[in-house]
């Protein structure tokens, strides 16, 4: 199972089925990101792809056309898009349409733009189901920033992840069972919805099970801490530090930055640099970039120094690629670079060790101190601060001498916003103790704590790189057949006691690259297990923080049940 | 998990250092025999923090702390292509739906050309009631208003016929055919210069909007058909020589590796012409591919501007990543020497050809090529196994002028056996 590998051969298939002949290919907004996460555009205009459009473009409906071109119009099928595409049919801009849906559509909708064909320019329409972002070969993602209303499913984003689930399952020829978590409406929610379409379209559905496959819904609730930690390995700090977005991370903040490297792309795909170091820490990513740079440099010496015919002729054989390779170069270089400056300038690996501490040990009162002296360090980013207070209040949530009452007065004086201090208590609503229904800090046992002790003195755990997300000991109880049904019950009538090797886990709320490293680890550690990971999107802990505050928006938070002693943070 | 292999030191017991090589039984080790030292442990585990915490500091390089502490190490393999799912098709739905919706179309449009043919033959006088012979105009004595724009009839506002379907409209809404374009679209294909016709340039044709914009529509597709922008010729050549390349390429890498792999299969100087092809067609595409985008573009069409530059740079980027990135052919002196290195392993194999044995090949032509027959008036007296080996020689000779090495070598295969069995002949007379 590898999402990329699937979304590429649909690509593929798509391009190829057209005939040969120059084309145009018609996307929308979100089918645009699709093919953007796996083909660069000279990959796509190797496949004689030579013009991209955006149906949904202002001002595509005024724009003439080309007659000699084929368009292959690769579409959601949504509402909006069929009326745009019966108004393109009525007056054709191309000579000919390839028409494919990313997804079911409804036969009336076919009927509806075959009236509206009346030059009979369409040649095929094809169903191919790529409605997701493939991020990595065993991570996907919605693309959905917010899937929470009020604390229920946005209906939209409800719809949205169905669709992108089901196109999930379908590409990847599985009909799997489904198992939710069980004190989550939202995952039950999308579980059943999913069933029911499985049942609607079972002769899609029918492929010849060569083992089985597992949907396992889980419910970021369960675990409010991964996404507010520090992170150390590459993909992951990226994110956190700077944002990636579809495979594109801005830096045009970061004072003198060259034009072109204002956003650059990290795509595993095409740079081999980057799949090489997507999962190292900080270190090791160090270490790699001063060995690429010394590679570049001899490279670079080589080149120039031309003095014979033959010189000359290995430079003009492999320019292509010490252009290529110079690039990746001073793109990574960039990266890291700014990402070494944050960690200094905001001594991130202080705050990550407390961070760290409270998240995988137990000990309040030393916790509580570092927090507070972090807090009165005033190098220390005011983001930095509120999120240990979070990490803390949720830790220490239930404990006799929970102090986060005196922390939240600390971090006023220090002159935090009030949004932030506002999302200690969103925070506290949204999943404390009483919405989670696995034991997120259960660690703290001596036996726990000796294991790691013995780790951290014979060098193989970090420091920083303690924690482990709780998908880790539910992947664990999976694979060794003790994932227990009343906390992971089955949807519909289908009996649990298969065994899957095939797994699709899927986090309403947002999955994190913590996790993603943690699934890739499992699957190298378990070859006959083939997981992948996906989510309503991929978080940072300010992404994180954002769903959450929407989620509340509108509720009213003078009813709040589970902050009430919290009597320093005002709502209205 | 997989860490055991790596890091057998890690589970030796802190406080009675006997190895107790999986974590499993050092914890089980640890908890029967020193579960009173917990407190200790604590106590422990403060000093090394706090030691850490010292090498922190002493430390400048904070990426130093990361080095010595490494994990597993992952990272991702490239995804292999792999089969695309599922997918529906809807094409036929689709086509069954447009056919029943169109075919009353194609119907009522055919319909008129047929008409429109007629009413052109009819001239003279007369014309207006042929015309009313041809089409049956409607009745108007009950007809008040014109039905398109809803204007009553009166002596100013006179009711007029649509020539093609008979229907009632008003001058305003009147639409009229040039007799010339009318000829046109009855015979598009014919010149129409060629048929003498006797009416008026400023003949005209009163139809209805309806009317027209079926014929309009028509026409517009048979334009499309007929007009291919020379941009379009263009790049049908573009893409006809990269298709050419593209087999040379794959059978360039074959030969290559037959070569550097110490086989006689191929020969170098066939090799290194194939290689000069390979590089005139790429400068040829190169030039294709520049004239595509200088070609003038219609101001009302920015698009192409962006097609056209992006042809170009596909192009270069092609030859970029695929021919400039060829292996340049072995030079004579490193062919001798993997030759010299193989002849060593292969010394007691050689010879091995057993003479007559293999079945005989027959030249296999899957591309079209076929080499043009030799002159026959020459050959007359020669032995006939003779006459056979020039001819082939003779095809030798044009399949390399052409670059068809691939039959270059099972016709030299024919030659060979046909030498053997010449020789044999002899022998045996």
């Amino acid at each position: 199972m590898n999402v990329i590998g699937a979304v590429k051969a649909y690509v593929d298939k798509m391009t190829d089925e057209s005939e040969p002949g120059m084309k145009v290919l018609l996307m929308d907004k979100e089918t645009t990101s699709v093919i953007s996460m796996v083909y660069s555009q000279s990959e796509i205009q190797q496949k004689e792809v030579f013009l991209l459009e955006r149906i949904d473009s202002p001002n595509y409906a005024n724009s003439t056309g080309l007659r000699y071109l084929k368009c292959l119009a690769f579409l959601r099928p949504t509402q909006r898009n069929i009326e745009l595409l019966c108004s393109e049919l009525r007056n054709p801009k191309y000579g000919a349409y390839y028409i494919y849906f990313s997804n079911i559509v409804a036969k009336a909708d076919i009927k509806m733009l075959a009236e509206n064909d009346e030059q009979e320019v369409v040649k095929e329409v094809l169903e191919l189901y790529m409605d997701y972002l493939a991020v990595n070969p065993h991570l996907f993602s919605m693309g959905l920033p917010c899937c929470m209303e009020r604390l229920a499913w946005n209906q939209s984003a409800l719809q949205r992840s169905v669709q992108g689930l089901v196109s999930v399952i379908l590409s990847l020829k599985k009909s799997p069972i489904i198992r939710y978590q069980a004190n989550s409406k939202l995952a039950l929610d999308l579980g059943s919805r999913i069933e029911d379409i499985m049942n609607k379209e079972s002769s899609l559905f029918a492929f010849g099970q060569g083992g089985h496959s597992l949907l396992l819904i889980l419910d970021r609730r369960d675990d409010p801490i991964t996404p507010l930690l520090n992170q150390w390995t590459y993909q992951a700090m990226v994110h956190e530090l700077l944002t990636i977005n579809n495979n594109r991370v801005n830096l045009s903040n970061i004072p003198g930055v060259s034009k072109e490297l204002s956003e650059v792309v990290l795509s595993a795909e095409q740079d081999a640099f980057y799949a090489k170091n997507i999962f190292m820490n900080y270190g090791e990513i160090g270490q790699n970039i001063k060995q690429l740079m010394d590679q570049f440099q001899a490279k670079a010496k080589s080149h120039q120094k031309i003095e014979s015919i033959a010189d000359m002729k290995s430079f003009v054989e492999s320019y292509p690629q010490f252009k290529k390779l110079s690039g990746n170069v001073t793109k990574h270089v960039t990266v890291v670079g700014e990402l070494s400056s944050m960690v200094n300038k905001y001594h991130l690996l202080d705050v990550s060790e407390v961070e760290q501490e409270i998240s995988s040990q137990n000990d309040h009162s030393s916790h509580l101190n570092s927090v507070k002296k972090v807090i009165q360090d005033d190098k220390i980013r005011h983001t930095d601060a509120a999120k240990l207070v979070m990490l803390y209040a949720l830790r220490y949530q239930n404990h006799t001498n929970n102090e986060t009452f005196g922390l939240i007065e600390l971090l006023k004086k220090r002159g935090v916003s009030d949004k932030l201090i506002k999302d200690i208590v969103y925070l506290l609503e949204y999943a404390g103790s009483h919405a989670r229904q696995s034991n997120l800090f259960n660690v703290e046992d001596a036996v726990q704590i000796t294991k790691r002790f013995f780790k951290g003195l014979s060098g193989v755990d970090n420091v920083y790189t303690q924690h482990k997300p709780l998908l880790h000991d539910i992947l664990e109880d999976l694979v060794k057949g003790r994932l227990r049904e009343n906390l992971y019950p089955v949807v519909g009538n289908h009996s649990s006691g298969l065994r899957a090797q095939d797994i699709i886990v899927f986090i309403v709320g947002g999955a994190t690259y913590e996790e993603s490293l943690t699934v890739h680890s499992f699957n190298k550690t378990y070859p006959s297990f083939n997981i992948l990971l996906g989510g309503t999107t991929i978080h940072n802990s300010s992404s994180f923080l954002e769903e959450i505050e929407n989620a509340y928006r509108g509720e009213a938070m003078r009813m709040r049940k589970h902050t009430k002693h919290l009597r320093n943070v005002k709502f209205e | 998990m997989a860490e055991c292999s790596e890091i057998q030191e890690g589970f030796l017991c802190p406080i009675c250092h006997k190895d107790m090589r999986s974590p499993s039984n050092l914890l089980n080790h640890f908890q029967d025999q020193h579960s009173e030292d917990q407190e200790f442990l604590k106590s422990l585990k403060g000093i090394y923090g706090k030691a850490k915490k010292k090498i922190l500091k002493l430390d400048d390089q904070e990426l130093q702390t990361f080095k010595e502490l490494t994990q597993e190490k992952f990272y991702l393999d490239s995804s292999d292509p792999q089969e695309p799912g599922p997918s529906q098709r809807h094409t036929n739905y689709f086509k069954e739906i447009r056919r029943e919706r169109l075919d009353h179309r194609t119907t009522e449009t055919n319909k008129l050309i047929i008409r429109l043919d007629r009413l052109l033959r009819t001239y003279g006088s007369d014309r207006k009631q042929q015309e009313q012979e041809l089409v049956v105009w409607l009745d108007g004595s009950t007809v008040t208003r014109c039905p398109s724009c809803a204007a009553s009839f009166n002596i100013a506002r006179r009711q007029h016929h649509c020539r093609l379907c008979g229907t009632i409209m008003c001058n305003n809404c009147s639409h009229f055919l040039p007799f010339e374009a009318a000829h046109a679209i009855v015979a598009p294909l014919n010149n129409v210069s060629d048929r003498e016709y006797l009416s008026k340039d400023s003949d005209t044709l009163r139809i209805c909007s309806h009317c027209l914009d079926m014929l309009e529509c028509r026409r517009k597709a048979q334009i499309d058909q007929m007009v291919k922008p020379t941009i379009w010729q263009l790049y049908s050549l573009l893409q006809g020589n990269k298709k050419q390349i593209q087999s040379s390429v794959e059978l360039y890498n074959k030969m290559f590796n037959s070569l550097t792999s110490g086989e006689t299969t191929f020969l170098l100087q066939d090799v290194q012409a194939l290689r000069s092809l390979i590089a005139e067609k790429a400068q040829m595409i190169d030039t294709l591919s520049k004239k595509i985008a200088t070609e003038m573009v219609d101001s009302n069409t920015p698009k192409a501007a962006v097609v056209q530059s992006n042809i170009r740079k596909s192009t270069s980027n092609y030859i970029k990543d695929s021919l400039l990135t060829l292996p340049a052919p072995p030079s004579v002196a490193e062919l001798e020497k993997i030759r010299q290195k193989l002849s060593l392993s292969f010394k007691e194999d050689s010879g091995a050809y057993p003479a007559g044995a293999q079945p005989v090949q027959t030249v296999t032509v899957t591309t079209g090529w076929s080499p043009a027959p030799a002159k026959e008036a020459e050959a007359s007296e020669e032995h006939p196994l003779i006459e056979q080996m020039r001819i082939v020689k003779n095809y030798i000779d044009q399949a390399r002028k052409a670059h068809r090495f691939e039959e270059v070598v099972s016709l030299e295969e024919n030659l060979r056996m046909l030498q053997d069995s010449y020789r044999q002949l002899q022998a045996t007379s």
